[in-house]
């Protein structure tokens, strides 16, 4: 050990000293804390042995239809069909798709979009952005180009390479075609078209792998991607990713992890975050969401516009942006405003046609998404707001809890006819919740929530006074009493099921069916990591993804035969 | 040493600037949004309450069509004048579809000079109309304030046309010397089409906005800050077309647009001082300036925020004339003079409305009573009054823009 250098400043000697006499301190303490961490990484609960769900089937929603055509085509191809109304199973219509039917209704606007996309795609002006070859006189068919259109894009419709029998089926489609309408494009497109009605594009159909020795069978490699695709992007897989599938690497170590990555870094990544929140809120139902205008004028479909987009770009902000804990979002006073919104908000926005960052002071009474004008105003009548449909809304969107169905005897006559009557409030139109026996069971765990955000009216617009009487705010929420829209903030904040509710919706929303009873473990399993990773919800989603769950399946198949999800099975070969 | 002396000290701060840029570029770029504290809570905010302008008309009186109030009855349009001279009257075999199209030709023969000029832009050349009649009863009533602190009510100002008016609601010297002007004019009663110039300002072509500054107290304040805006943003209106309260609107970035006056509130009564006002005006795709001198408001101010009240002030009669009857300085969407469609227009509305361009030029220069030219001796502008409802707004002070910019200017 040598001297500390005279010439070094007194300070700076004892610091020499200190540092040379406590190395061998630090140095065990350093190798200390190596092992405690390689220790953690042995402590944290792996995960359950897989035990996977049925293959499922699922329809597009109107938002994958609408990203998958941006995707291959370009967001200028136009969708002309319409869609219809969306199921909404177990709260989300994401869990919907895998029980819903087609209606007539549904196949004639399905034809008139694969009519217009395919149109669209093979118009003069556009079709040389798909196409990169042709014949040189477009009446005569050219077979190797053809084929190579449709295999490249059907593998992108159906989400998988075209089996050899449907290449020969689409090329052939086409050569008849440009036979019979002496225009090799025009060819071109009605084999395009027939793609985009085909139920391969417009159902997600899964593919399952047998298990052995009894385990859980597996996604195969195409559904898998389909299944990545879908979860962390809100589309269909892209090249990179299905050619990951078919060159195995999805089976591989790191090969979903590393997929993973790179599409949660890609832009769509916020698209599929917002597209699940969207429908987590029950953002379809704006489309039937009306407002009397001479008791709220501000509301018109701008409004309606701008304040879903409120919500979700303050979701997307506070989730992925600032990789937020998700309890926050239920406190939370940073946002967006629009100067539409500015008028329910009562606060000035300086900038015309923008988006505007912004906090809302404490004063102002804002904290939360459910104090946002897109959650208040959807959750209210036309005319008034709604203790019972904003305290229903609370306890089954963010809390996953189930209320029954009112009888359908229930008389809401008494209750409009004194809507707007001098000093009287919401609290005394709903005294008869607590007074029948009939109704008190379900509204006493509704209306204690509903009748703290009397605070805002129908729109979203903060309010002290209905009809001119005082709003008496006290309000309860299993056990957690409140008189402030702040407190009911924390109180959601706070509340068990709040991250355990939404972990359980990602899950379902990602293999598109409620879980097996099997799975509760798992579900404890994937909300124990996602409280260890702070409730960070692009945590949860890779989680979710990097499981060997997520690709588990239950169908019991016989060995050597593969599982196709509307249950038609093959021996040895996929249809 | 060498390499210093190579790259030399301009080198070197050269250098270092750059680095400085660079530096400064990358901070900016990692830099977070700013934030917009965003509040809530009542219209007044920090001692400030921001209003827009929801109604607004000129203030006149009591219909004055088929009374004593107008002996003579209403003023005519050229039409009228025509069919009332003798080579106006109907032949005898002529039918009504021939006689209507000769008097609108003999109607059109008298709004301009023999060589072609036309009256609506040149009303100086043009005889004096004998069919514009004036509001000289002196009984007549009127809406508004007094502005000059006097009460004219002597028999030389009844001589002269410039008598105060007794407010409806008893007021004393009321001056409203437009009213005396149009009050004989068929459209200038209260089913009349010329006090409805409130339509573009609903369609978002133009608006005001008031911001009071330094309010303590919303009952009775003795100094307060007052000003008074064109409204550079379209009102925004309800699906019903009713304007909303507390939207945002940017007052005009030209200054000749701005005002700022000082005022006070007592018992809920808003007095402002006498100041310079400039709005826009926009009729029939022309766009014009509606001046105001030595404005003063007065208004009440409910707890909830609605002014209620009048902006009066005296119009300078060349101004009043131009934006009311003449559109003679009217320009179009792009500012560039659009004289034809002002042509086309001020005949129109005059041959509508029911009057002529040269008799409403001079009966605003009879009835003038403000901002005497010292040389001339005559009065240049004319007593006007607007009654004027206005609702919480929130008025800023930046530039803004419109998404239809480009279709604007055509790019």
């Amino acid at each position: 050990m040598t001297s500390p250098d005279p010439t070094l400043p007194a300070a700076l000697r004892r610091w020499s000293r200190l540092r040379r006499a406590r190395f061998p301190v630090l140095a065990g303490g350093a190798l200390v804390l190596l092992l405690a961490l390689a220790g953690a990484q042995f402590m944290e609960p792996s995960e359950p042995e897989p035990v996977g769900g049925p293959p499922m089937m699922r329809r597009l929603t109107e938002a994958q239809y609408r990203a998958i055509i941006a995707d291959i085509f370009g967001p200028q191809v136009p969708v002309t069909g319409r869609f219809e109304k969306a199921v909404r199973v177990g709260g989300m219509i994401a869990i919907g798709t895998g029980s819903a039917g087609i209606s007539p209704f549904a196949i004639e606007q399905y034809d008139a979009s694969a009519q217009g996309i395919a149109a669209a795609v093979m118009s003069p002006s556009r079709r040389n952005r798909y196409l990169t070859c042709g014949p040189s006189d477009v009446r005569r068919f050219d077979q190797p180009c053809a084929t190579q259109f449709l295999n490249q894009n059907g593998r992108l419709l159906f989400r998988r390479a075209l089996t050899p029998a449907e290449t020969n089926k689409y090329v052939g489609l086409a050569r008849r075609a440009t036979g019979q309408l002496g225009n090799f494009h025009r060819g071109l497109e009605l084999s395009l078209y027939t793609m985009l009605i085909a139920p391969d594009f417009l159902f997600r159909i899964e593919h399952a792998k047998p298990g052995l020795d009894g385990r859980p069978g597996e996604l195969d490699a195409y559904s898998r991607a389909s299944r990545i695709a879908f979860f962390l992007t809100g589309s269909t897989p892209d090249d990179a990713l299905l050619r990951a599938a078919e060159q195995g690497e999805l089976d591989r170590p790191g090969g979903v992890e590393r997929q993973a990555e790179r599409l949660m870094a890609t832009p769509r990544y916020e698209q599929a975050v917002r597209s699940f929140f969207a429908d987590m809120m029950q953002f379809d139902r704006f489309g039937d969401l009306s407002k009397d205008p001479a008791i709220y004028p501000a509301f018109n479909s701008d409004l309606a516009e701008d304040a879903q987009e409120q919500t979700l770009r303050t979701v997307v902000e506070h989730l992925v942006t600032k990789r937020g804990d998700y309890r926050d979002l239920f406190t939370t006073r940073d946002t967006f405003l629009t100067r539409s919104l500015g008028v329910v908000y009562r606060t000035p926005v300086p900038q015309r046609g923008e988006w505007v960052p912004a906090t809302f002071a404490p004063s102002a009474h804002r904290a939360g998404i459910q104090s946002q004008v897109a959650f208040l105003s959807l959750h209210s009548h036309p005319g008034r707001t709604s203790p019972t449909l904003r305290g229903y809304a609370v306890r089954q969107i963010f809390l996953c809890q189930d209320v029954p169905d009112p009888p359908a005897t229930v008389n809401f006559t008494a209750i409009e006819a004194s809507a707007h009557r001098p000093n009287v409030t919401a609290r005394d139109r709903i005294f008869q919740h607590a007074t029948d026996a009939s109704c008190a069971g379900c509204h006493k765990v509704m209306d204690p929530l509903g009748l703290t955000l009397e605070n805002y009216d129908g729109l979203g617009t903060f309010r002290q006074r209905e009809n001119g009487a005082l709003i008496d705010t006290s309000g309860s929420l299993d056990g957690t009493d409140f008189d402030t829209t702040d407190g009911l903030a924390n109180a959601l904040h706070d509340h068990p099921e709040t991250p355990r509710c939404v972990a359980e919706r990602m899950y379902k929303a990602a293999v598109g069916r409620d879980i097996t009873w099997n799975e509760r473990y798992y579900l404890d399993w994937l909300i124990g990591r996602f409280a260890a990773d702070d409730y960070r919800i692009p945590d949860l989603m890779r989680r979710i993804v990097t499981s060997a769950e997520f690709f588990a399946t239950t169908r019991p198949v016989m060995p050597g035969t593969l599982v196709r999800a509307d249950a038609r099975t093959i021996a040895g070969d996929r249809l | 040493m060498a390499l210093r002396h190579r790259i030399g000290r301009k080198g070197v701060l050269l250098a270092a600037g750059v680095v400085l840029a660079v530096g400064s570029l990358v901070t900016y770029s990692y830099r977070a949004p700013a934030r917009l504290q965003a509040g809530g809570g009542s219209f007044l905010r920090d001692g400030t309450a921001g209003f827009v302008v929801t109604d607004i008309a000129y203030a006149l009186g009591p219909d004055t069509q088929d009374t004593p109030a107008c002996p003579q009855g209403m003023s005519l349009d050229v039409s009228q004048i025509f069919a009332a001279s003798p080579d106006g009257q109907q032949r005898p075999g002529e039918d009504d579809e021939a006689y209507t199209k000769r008097k609108e030709a003999g109607g059109k023969a008298l709004s301009a000079t023999a060589d072609g000029r036309d009256y609506c832009t040149n009303p100086a050349l043009a005889p004096v109309d004998t069919h514009a009649r004036l509001l000289l009863d002196p009984r007549a009533r009127a809406e508004g304030i007094d502005l000059d602190g006097k009460i004219s009510r002597s028999p030389a100002d009844a001589r002269s046309g410039k008598l105060d008016f007794v407010g409806i609601d008893g007021t004393k010297g009321v001056d409203n010397q437009f009213w005396r002007a149009v009050g004989c004019n068929r459209s200038y009663q209260s089913r009349g089409q010329s006090n409805g110039f409130k339509i573009e300002m609903y369609s978002g072509s133009w608006g005001i906005l008031i911001k009071l500054d330094g309010v303590d107290d919303l009952r009775n304040d003795d100094s307060i800050k007052v000003g008074l805006y064109a409204n550079a943003d379209p009102l925004q209106v309800s699906p019903t077309r009713n304007a909303l309260e507390y939207a945002t609107y940017a007052m005009d970035a030209d200054k000749r647009f701005r005002a700022e006056t000082t005022g006070r509130i007592r018992d809920g009564l808003l007095t402002t001082d006498p100041v310079d006002v400039r709005f826009h005006h926009v009729v029939n795709g022309m766009y014009l300036e509606r001046p105001l001198r030595d404005a003063r408001m007065q208004a009440t101010l409910s707890p909830h925020g609605v002014l209620k009240g009048f902006l009066a002030g005296y119009s300078p009669v060349e101004a009043i004339y131009n934006y009311q009857f003449g559109f003679r300085d009217a320009k179009d969407a792009a500012g560039k003079p659009t004289l034809q469609r002002a042509v086309a227009s001020a005949n129109g509305a005059a041959r509508v409305l029911g009057h002529t361009c040269p008799g409403m030029w001079q009966s605003l220069h009879r009835m003038a009573d403000g901002h005497r030219d010292a040389k001339s001796g005559a009065f240049t502008s004319i007593s006007t009054q607007y009654r004027i409802e206005a609702r919480p707004a929130f008025v800023v002070d930046v530039l803004t823009h419109s998404k239809n910019d480009k279709l604007v200017r055509n790019d």
